[in-house]
């Protein structure tokens, strides 16, 4: 799968890697403390927001979008 | 499937051939909240199909449709929620979703899909009929969905089978037969 941002494909696809196999066998499981995929992911990102950018795609800012979409799940 | 398998896919979920228009798939925040749930925000960028001398005129960011995605996998309590919206040029149609993955209450290797699809027009009044052609498409979309994941389920299965077979010899993986349930 590619990314918005041509350049960017490379970089997600190793953090994908990275991420698909900590969420399967560690979150999953319960053991979410340390993300192995940090640096990766960092990468990644600025070479997704750049992208976002140049593409002048209107993305809600982020901070909007977490609290204003009511996540309704109870914690246990 | 158990919720872990289709959680799995889930996150994982495109490519797959029920779902052809999807050309890009990006990860904008990822983070794991106090409470031990992960969130994740995605830019799901969709491409329709559109001739390509249309493209050349107007400019490929014209011609995609980009849904923003917001999902919380809550791994204690088991259940991932899924919410997406389109962002799109026009805005005179949005059309937002809410998906919900739990372990099925009764049967552990089953997993039950709640799904609502909320359209919201601005300005014009849809006459019944669109409203149904409408409803209609979602609802053929989420049957689309179920089998997109299923499509990754086998997918992900198969690869697991070629390594196992070829580490240790003959091994063979069984799925429990199961089949999602729709509240």
């Amino acid at each position: 799968m590619n990314s918005v941002g041509e350049a960017c494909t490379e970089l997600k696809r190793e953090y994908d890697q990275c991420f698909n196999r900590w969420f399967a066998e560690k979150f999953l499981k319960g053991e979410s403390a340390g993300d192995p995929c940090g640096q990766l992911f960092k990468r990644y990102q600025l070479c997704v927001q750049k992208a976002i950018k140049e593409k002048d795609i209107p993305i809600e800012g982020l901070e909007f979008m977490g609290p204003s979409k009511g996540k309704s799940e109870n914690s246990s | 499937h158990p919720w872990e398998t289709v959680t799995t896919a889930a996150m994982q979920k495109y490519p797959n051939p029920m779902n052809p228009s999807v050309v890009g798939v990006d990860v904008l925040d990822r983070h794991v909240d106090r409470s031990g749930k992960l969130h994740s925000h995605r830019l799901l960028s969709t491409e329709w199909g559109i001739p390509s001398i249309v493209k050349s005129l107007i400019g490929t960011c014209r011609t995609n449709t980009y849904i923003q995605e917001h999902s919380v996998v809550d791994p204690v309590e088991k259940t991932m929620e899924l919410k997406s919206s389109n962002i799109s040029f026009t805005n005179l149609v949005s059309v937002d979703e809410r998906l919900v993955y739990k372990p099925h209450p009764h049967e552990p290797d089953k997993t039950i899909l709640t799904q609502e699809a909320i359209i919201t027009v601005k300005g014009v009044s849809l006459s019944s009929y669109l409203e149904g052609l409408m409803a209609n498409t979602i609802s053929s979309n989420a049957n689309k969905g179920r089998e997109a994941l299923e499509w990754v389920i086998n997918r992900l299965n198969a690869e697991i089978e070629e390594f196992t077979a070829s580490a240790r010899g003959t091994m063979r993986n069984s799925m429990a037969a199961a089949a999602f349930v729709e509240k």
